[in-house]
């Protein structure tokens, strides 16, 4: 094996977040810029040396010792000038020779949701924590993340820094601290991860590569927190199993020329049944407890859709049922809307359109192309051809993409 | 005679992936369970005891009993004189002859007389 060429598929960008959680969870996360340094400083090298003399043996040992060297030489001349940071070198540099990595897969497991968990902390404003979880533990850079998230690498770089400056006032005696004393961010660990998971799912963007590479990262973290003790809870394992079921139809949704296709449109044989197959287990393992969350109403309307036999076959009136659940659980007027497309399926548009009337849109909702895009779909199947006309228009012209407003005219004929 | 109730579980990855069929079934009791809320009705068998055994091909262990990696894969009520007795039963049933596999054994409290 010559060259970086042999390594596997995202093995920089994995090594990246395992290096960070691991030495972060050494030195402490008060110390995460130069944690981040010392690793990049030791991908860079690696390029330059793994080109010229091949791959070593153990790539990830190699990376490790580099970034290991360069921290502690960073923290030793930082600690020159604060004297704070002196214990944080003792604590690593102290405690013996540490340069063969404890790579063990439970620990690097650990470290990673550490520092997940660390990224969740309720002090750090929600657009940061998905940032800074993409940073640290996904390995994107701030380029790559407003490519993925739609907004300017500016706006990374400002939610980045607003989440380092709360890391930073972590108390210099407090270590990254242990991951049962951080349960209680379980929740927001969950909701981080379902928002990285639906920014890939429901992205718009025609490059299927870049949206199905989040859904990825998200399954991955999502996982990781399954198999473990501070996260195995049936909530958790049903947040896997929508992740499953749904990412079981990302293939379909796009024609052959990229385009979005509709749930009627999309050949069901090419659902992949292994992702299936994952989901179902998942979900199995998430019927347990007294808790029926927002995670378990979502994963059992996708696999409504999952098994459903044909689009016509879909059993809309358990979908409109777990709709209502979600209602209850969760009160948004979006799930509402959802429930009148499938009540309108189940009872006819007459049924939907009598759901949304009694709904007062709040700006967000009203000014979106989905809201005029029911209504537009409702209306029409019930007659009202002007009243659907006008929905129509007011949908094409607020879609976001070309793709999307492209279904919509196939849909809203 | 007090009833006993008997997870079963396997290692995800381990086992083979479920058939159509099979999956039919994780389907239902899925949707099984999930009727219980639908009316907010939260009674459903007794509140389980503290405390049990896990029951696997090489003894008997206490706890922990929700450990990472593993799945309760199915269960079964099971009445039996004794805890013991119990465990005699889930010591003999099919899953607990394959290896990485297991039942756990926990007793149903008996609801409070009238």
């Amino acid at each position: 094996m010559t060259g970086a060429s042999g390594l596997v598929e995202h093995f920089f960008r994995r090594e990246y977040g395992r290096l960070v959680a691991v030495l972060a969870g050494k030195v402490g996360v008060r110390h995460i810029d130069l944690v981040e340094d010392a690793v990049q400083g030791a991908l860079l090298a690696a390029l330059t040396a793994w080109t010229a003399q091949g791959l070593p043996e153990d790539p990830g040992a190699w990376l490790y010792r580099v970034a290991y060297n360069n921290l502690i030489g960073d923290l030793r001349r930082t600690a020159g000038r604060l004297r704070i940071l002196e214990r944080a070198v003792d604590a690593v540099a102290g405690s013996g020779d540490d340069p063969a990595p404890s790579y063990f897969a439970r620990e690097v497991a650990d470290d990673m949701l550490r520092m997940l968990f660390v990224c969740c902390d309720d002090a750090i404003p929600r657009e940061s924590r998905l940032v800074l979880a993409l940073k640290t533990l996904c390995g994107f850079s701030a380029a790559e993340i407003a490519l993925r998230l739609f907004t300017t690498e500016a706006n990374v770089h400002k939610r980045l820094a607003r989440a380092r400056d709360r890391l930073r006032e972590v108390p210099p005696d407090v270590q990254t601290p242990p991951l049962e004393t951080l349960r209680s961010r379980l929740p927001s660990v969950r909701a981080v991860l379902y928002l990285l998971f639906n920014e890939g799912y429901l992205s718009a963007h025609a490059e299927q590569a870049i949206r199905s590479e989040l859904c990825d990262e998200a399954v991955r973290l999502a996982t990781l927190l399954a198999e473990h003790a501070v996260g195995a809870v049936p909530e958790t394992f049903a947040l896997l199993a929508l992740m499953h079921l749904h990412a079981a139809r990302l293939g379909a949704r796009l024609d052959g020329t990229g385009g979005l296709l509709l749930l009627e449109e999309q050949d069901r044989s090419l659902w992949d049944r292994e992702r299936m197959q994952l989901g179902m287990e998942w979900l199995q393992r998430a019927a347990g407890g007294e808790v029926f969350s927002r995670f378990h109403a979502e994963a059992a309307i996708a696999a409504e859709h999952c098994f459903a036999p044909s689009f016509g076959q879909t059993r809309w009136r358990e979908i409109a049922d777990l709709y209502a659940m979600l209602e209850r659980i969760d009160p948004s007027p979006l799930h509402t809307m959802n429930r009148a497309v499938a009540v309108a399926e189940w009872r006819g548009p007459e049924a939907g359109l009598a759901l949304l009337q009694a709904l007062v849109p709040p700006a967000w909702l009203a000014g979106s192309y989905l809201w005029d895009a029911v209504l537009a779909d409702l209306h029409r199947r019930a007659g009202n051809g002007g009243i659907a006309q006008r929905h129509k228009e007011r949908a094409l012209s607020a879609a976001p993409t070309e793709a999307v407003r492209s279904l919509l005219r196939r849909r809203l004929v | 005679m007090p009833k006993y109730l008997f997870l079963q579980r396997s290692v995800p990855g381990q086992s083979e992936r479920p058939s159509p069929a099979q999956m039919q079934e994780m389907f239902a009791a899925f949707n099984a369970w999930k009727e219980k809320f639908k009316d907010r009705i939260l009674d459903m068998g007794g509140p389980l005891k503290p405390g049990g055994k896990v029951v696997t091909a090489s003894g008997a262990t206490d706890g922990p009993f929700v450990e990472a990696k593993e799945i309760v894969g199915g269960y079964m009520l099971v009445s039996a004189e004794s805890f013991e007795q119990a465990l005699e039963v889930a010591r003999e049933s099919p899953p607990v002859m394959m290896p990485g596999s297991s039942v756990e054994v926990r007793e149903i409290r008996e609801p409070e007389g009238p």
